[in-house]
Order: structure tokens, then C-alpha cells, then sequence
């Protein structure tokens, strides 16, 4: 199935989840993560996925992320069913469409700053120049130009999460998802990336789904949707 | 290209261990280079020889001598030119003659620092078999004349700064060639050039003086140590041998007639199987780094789960992972490779200087470094690299970006 193929009229829900259910299965034993899950979520929302641990939070995150597939049901993004693409045609999916920010940042440690935004835009046909510009940019816009040549341990947990960020939106995608951004930053960190998140949600228009515990985190998004046990509750 | 200074990162990120695996791949390609080229200076030593010549010997070694009185029966044989004794001397420098004071600081033992081929020969029929040697007519006119008289080759006179007329002595560590009356005393009568185009074995770095001279020394006691044998017609090489080893069969001294280059290949081999071990230190030593290079591998690409799994994560397909890790392998393998080669290079050039190490290089027509054996090298390098970059490789490429980032 090409993406081409794949891709679905561009109306309705950016992101659409449609009866999916996600089995994890460990020897014999089947372990029922995600079950009968329906979402939707329009262009431009802020969405905040909440549940205690082991509901499915993440699992949900990373099959919108299309970083995982489900055992069944169909999760349509940006008008594309991940779920019927090829590894390297979802390889392809993802740098262009969706931004990944992760609880424990994960930059590079051997690349700066920069490089460490630039490094989504190596996969792009850009000049090593406009690669540069537009790393620098996304710095920008997350406050970081100056430290562009600073390498992730030269950084504080939070200025690490805001160039996680930068690389997250450097490809321009139009969905961001956040698997617990605040997750390990102190106070006044988790309000600076909060923040910077509404403004990319509010001044950017990307479509934002935080997956997180902290309820202060969840009352800067829009929705509210609470797991349990694999199953959305209202 | 866009991904070498990502590369490039990646390895200096742990430089002790970057640096120690490509140190231990240049050490074994700079073992490799030079074994190789050991091997392939006596391959081609075995290769090289005169096919209008032969070697009749002592059938059981080279130590003994043959009896003179051969001499004038190989001439016998059909197919025979010319027939020549030459006798390895085995002396060295400097064993001067007043150094038989034992109080001299050597002693009076020969140097073997200095040690170089020097032959005893019957001068005419020798030189004139041998046409790729060119004496000037009047500086063999003068070594004829001299019993002490030798000629040397331009190699070892520019070795040792000799010129004609020069004089030096020389002490054989081989006992029935030393005398009681201390070492035998040389005159530099003619210098030879050797024509290599016409001749490839050709050596400029021997010395020829008369056998004469070493058999009145010596009480007239001792043999020839081979015959050479110009051949009427090359074609004849193996009948002409047959011929001449049937007529001393079941005699106290059989001997074997073979070519120059059947001889060359004997007289390597008395050095022991030296390929099969030079070959089999090689392959240990390869087989060696492979499994350390892959070792390092696996070990740099787990230190990186998570950052594989955020690779894939920004959209780097599982080939494109993968290949960056092969490429970082591969680097691995070039920068050592490339580092062994040179050092290879640099040692090869370096040993034809060390006295006696040198001298016994120098032997070999063909010694040092050869594009083949270079190519041979750098691609056991990348070979190396790649097979150990394959496994980690593999595993990245078949990595599930949800498990590696849950086991974080």
C-alpha cells in the first residue's frame, strides 16, 4: 500500500482513531492495552491525554505518532491510515508530518543545539544552508538562538526540552504529540514549555496531544480525555 | 555526504575506544601489508631466475660441498654450455685483520650487522653466463690478474663507499672457509652493473672474488658448493637435469640439478613454511580484530538504543540506520586500514636500512610496498569493518522504536 494510496480526503478530524485496540501478546497471555478506542481531534486542537499509569496513554500517543501499529481498527492522521503504510513509507509519514517530544528530551549528546534541530531536515532535499536557517529559525522561535552551539549537557533540563521542541517543529508537521513534556523539569520549566506550547498551538496552528499526569499541564490544553484501562472515558 | 560530520561525531564520542579499535585494525593491516609483502618478494623471488641456467647441488643440503671433480663431468653432458663453481662465502665486515688481537673490542668476530652475499666463482665461465653483469673490460682484465681481487656490485660499493682499489677483509662464520693466519683480504678490482631489464633477479649488491683464491686458503681442501650450468638450449632445462643428477646417483654425493628459480624456491624454503605461518599470524591476527571491532560495535550501537529509536522516531527509515551504523563501521575500517597501510609503508622503507635486517631485504628482488598488497590490505580493512558493523547493524534495522524507547 503506497502512501499515496493510503492518503484520505484531507476534511474532518486531523486526527481520527476509529475503534482501534492494541493486544500486546507475551507468550500465551494477551495483554489488552487500548480497546475499542475512538478519538477524534480537530485541526488546531490541544488535546490532553490523562490516566493513571498503565492505561494506554502512551500506547495511544505512539499509534497517532504512527511509531506503532494496532492490532486492529484504523488511525487516520493528516488523511493518511498509518496503519496501512510500509515501515519506510511510515518513516517517511512521520518526518513530514508529525512532531515527536519526548518525557526525557532525547537529543544527541555529540550534536549541538543546532544540530540537533537540524538533524529531522537531513532527511530533506534542503542545502546544508537552508538546513541551517531553518534550524536556526525553529531555535528562535523557542528561545534558544543563542545557544545554538551548545551541546545538550551544556543545557538545563529545560532549555534540553525547548531544543526538543525546535527539532520536534523544525519540519513544520502539523501534529506535535507530547509524551509527558513536564514529565521531568521543575515548576517554573514545565510553565516555560507550557507555554511555548499553547503558542505553537495558538500562534502556530499545530495540532498538540500531550500525553501527561500533571493536571496543571492538562488545563492548558483545550480537551481533556481520560483513560482507563485501555478504554476512553468520557 | 550530508551524514559524515554525523559520522564523524559519533565516533569521536567515546575516543578512548574509537581510537584503540582503529589502533588495533592498523596494527593488523600493517601486519598484514608486511607479511604480504614478504610473501610476495619471495613468490616473485621464486618467479625471477635465469631459464638458461641451472643449479646443480648437494642433493641432501646446501651445507655440503661437491666433489671438484663433477665440474668436468657436468661439462660432459649434452646439452651443456658452460659450467661455473660458486660457493656461498658467508663473510662478514668488519673482521679486520688486526681485530684477531682478542683484546679488540669485536673480538675478532665477524659483524653481521654488515653482513652481505659474497660469492666465491670461477670467474670466466661464471661471468660469461651471467651477461646481465657488465664489468669494463679493463677493471676484469685487473681482478683476473689479482687472486685477492674482487668485484662488487654498484649497490655495495654505494653501501659501503668502496671504490676500486679500495681494500677490506672479510671473516666466513662458516668453519672450513676461516683460516688459521685471520680473514681473508679483499682488493676492489671492478665494480659490475646489473642489467634488470634484461635480467629481473639481478643483483647489484653481491660480491664476486676467485674460488681460486678461497681453495688455496683454505689447503685445497674444500668442495664447490654448487655448479652452475649454462644450458645450450633453455628448452632442454629439465632433460639436461635429469642427465646430470643420473650420473652421480648412488654416488657418496648425489645431487639435485634444478633452474635458478626452482633454486631460489629451495633455498627459501629452508627458511621453514614461512607462508603458512606468515598466513596463518595474518589470519589470527584479523579473525583477532574482527571480533574485537565487533565487539566495540555492539557495544557503541547499545549504548545508542535510544538514539536509534529517536532516529526512526524523526523519520530515518531502518535502512537509513542501519547504513549509518555500517558507515560508521566502515569509517572504522578506513581509518585504520589507512593508518596500517602507511605504517606498513613507513617501517618497509625504514627496515631496508637496519643493518642485517636490511641486507637480508635487500636480497629480494622485488621488495616493498606493491599496489596489490595495499589493495589486498585496505580491503581487509573495510571488510572488517563492515562485518563487524553487520550484526549491530542488523539488530538497528530490526529494532522496534516502542521497545527500545521503553527500555530507557
Amino acid at each position: 500500500m503506497s502512501a499515496e494510496a493510503a492518503r484520505q480526503p484531507a476534511t474532518g478530524p486531523i486526527v481520527d482513531v476509529r475503534n482501534v485496540r492494541k493486544v500486546y501478546r507475551r507468550d500465551a497471555e494477551e495483554i489488552v492495552v487500548l480497546n475499542g478506542i475512538n478519538v477524534q481531534v480537530p485541526n488546531g486542537e490541544f488535546l490532553a491525554l490523562m490516566g493513571p499509569s498503565g492505561s494506554g496513554k502512551t500506547t495511544l500517543l505512539n499509534l497517532i505518532a504512527g511509531i506503532d501499529r494496532p492490532t486492529s481498527g484504523e488511525v487516520i492522521v493528516a488523511g493518511t491510515d498509518v496503519g496501512r503504510l510500509s515501515e519506510s513509507e511510515l518513516a517517511r509519514w512521520r518526518s513530514h508530518n508529525v512532531g515527536f517530544i519526548f518525557q526525557f528530551y532525547n537529543l544527541i549528546p555529540v550534536l549541538t543545539a543546532l544540530e540537533n534541530v537540524e538533524l529531522p531536515l537531513l532527511l530533506t532535499s534542503l542545502s546544508k544552508k537552508e538546513r541551517r536557517e531553518r534550524a536556526l529559525t525553529a531555535l528562535k522561535v523557542v528561545g534558544l538562538a543563542d545557544r545554538a552551539g551548545h551541546y545538550p549537557r551544556q543545557l538545563s533540563g529545560g532549555q534540553e526540552q525547548r531544543v526538543a521542541i525546535a527539532r520536534a517543529i523544525v519540519a513544520d508537521p502539523g501534529v506535535l504529540v507530547a509524551d509527558e513534556p513536564t514529565g521531568d523539569l521543575d515548576a517554573k520549566s514545565a510553565e516555560e514549555i507550557l507555554a511555548l506550547m499553547e503558542s505553537l498551538n495558538r500562534d502556530f496552528g499545530k495540532t498538540i496531544i500531550m500525553v501527561t499526569h500533571d493536571p496543571r499541564a492538562a488545563e492548558k490544553a483545550h480537551t481533556q480525555k481520560h483513560l482507563e484501562k485501555g478504554v476512553l472515558k468520557a | 555526504m550530508k551524514f559524515l560530520p554525523y559520522i564523524l561525531k559519533h565516533l569521536r564520542r567515546n575516543w578512548v575506544r574509537t581510537g584503540s579499535t582503529i589502533l588495533g585494525m592498523a596494527v593488523c593491516i600493517f601486519l598484514f601489508c608486511t607479511l604480504r609483502t614478504v610473501l610476495k618478494a619471495m613468490d616473485d623471488a621464486r618467479e625471477l631466475g635465469s631459464v638458461t641456467r641451472l643449479v646443480t647441488r648437494h642433493a641432501v643440503s646446501l651445507v655440503y660441498n661437491l666433489p671438484l671433480s663433477y665440474e668436468g663431468q657436468i661439462t660432459q653432458v649434452k646439452g651443456v654450455k658452460r659450467v661455473a663453481i660458486s660457493s656461498w662465502f658467508g663473510g662478514s665486515l668488519p673482521a679486520k685483520k688486526e681485530s684477531q688481537d682478542k683484546s679488540a673490542p669485536d673480538g675478532g668476530q665477524p659483524d653481521f650487522s654488515k653482513f652481505f652475499t659474497n660469492l666465491a666463482v670461477e670467474d670466466e665461465p661464471y661471468f660469461a653466463m651471467h651477461p646481465e653483469f657488465s664489468v669494463p673490460a679493463d677493471e676484469m682484465k685487473a681482478f683476473r690478474e689479482d687472486l685477492r681481487g674482487c668485484v662488487i656490485g654498484r649497490g655495495l660499493a654505494k653501501q659501503f663507499g668502496w671504490k676500486v682499489g679500495d681494500t677490506f677483509f672479510l671473516e666466513s662464520f662458516i668453519p672450513p672457509y676461516r683460516r688459521r693466519e685471520g680473514p681473508f683480504e679483499f682488493v676492489v678490482r671492478g665494480i659490475y652493473d646489473a642489467d634488470k631489464v634484461r635480467e629481473p633477479a639481478a643483483d647489484d649488491r653481491v660480491m664476486y672474488f676467485h674460488y681460486k683464491y678461497l681453495y688455496e686458503s683454505t689447503g685445497r681442501r674444500v668442495g664447490a658448493g654448487l655448479y652452475v650450468v649454462e644450458l645450450e638450449d633453455p628448452k632442454q632445462g629439465a632433460t639436461v637435469a635429469r642427465a646430470i643428477d643420473g650420473i652421480f646417483e648412488n654416488s657418496e654425493a648425489e645431487t639435485k640439478s634444478e633452474t635458478e628459480a626452482a633454486f631460489r624456491a629451495d633455498f627459501l624454503a629452508m627458511i621453514g613454511n614461512l607462508a603458512l605461518l606468515l598466513n596463518s599470524i595474518g589470519l589470527a591476527v584479523i579473525f583477532t580484530i574482527l571480533l574485537v571491532t565487533a565487539n566495540t560495535m555492539s557495544m557503541a550501537v547499545r549504548e545508542r538504543r535510544t538514539e536509534i529509536a529517536v532516529l526512526k522516531t524523526l523519520g530515518f527509515t531502518s535502512r537509513q540506520v542501519m547504513g549509518l551504523i555500517l558507515a560508521e563501521a566502515l569509517t572504522i575500517g578506513a581509518l585504520g586500514g589507512g593508518i596500517g597501510l602507511g605504517l606498513s609503508v613507513v617501517i618497509m622503507r625504514v627496515m631496508t636500512r637496519v643493518p642485517a635486517i636490511g641486507g637480508f631485504i635487500n636480497g629480494f628482488p622485488n621488495f616493498g610496498p606493491h599496489w596489490s598488497v595495499s589493495g589486498q590490505g585496505l580491503g581487509i580493512a573495510l571488510f572488517l569493518g563492515l562485518a563487524a558493523g553487520l550484526m549491530p547493524a542488523l539488530a538497528a534495522y530490526r529494532s522496534r522504536i516502542t521497545e527500545m524507547l521503553r527500555q530507557v
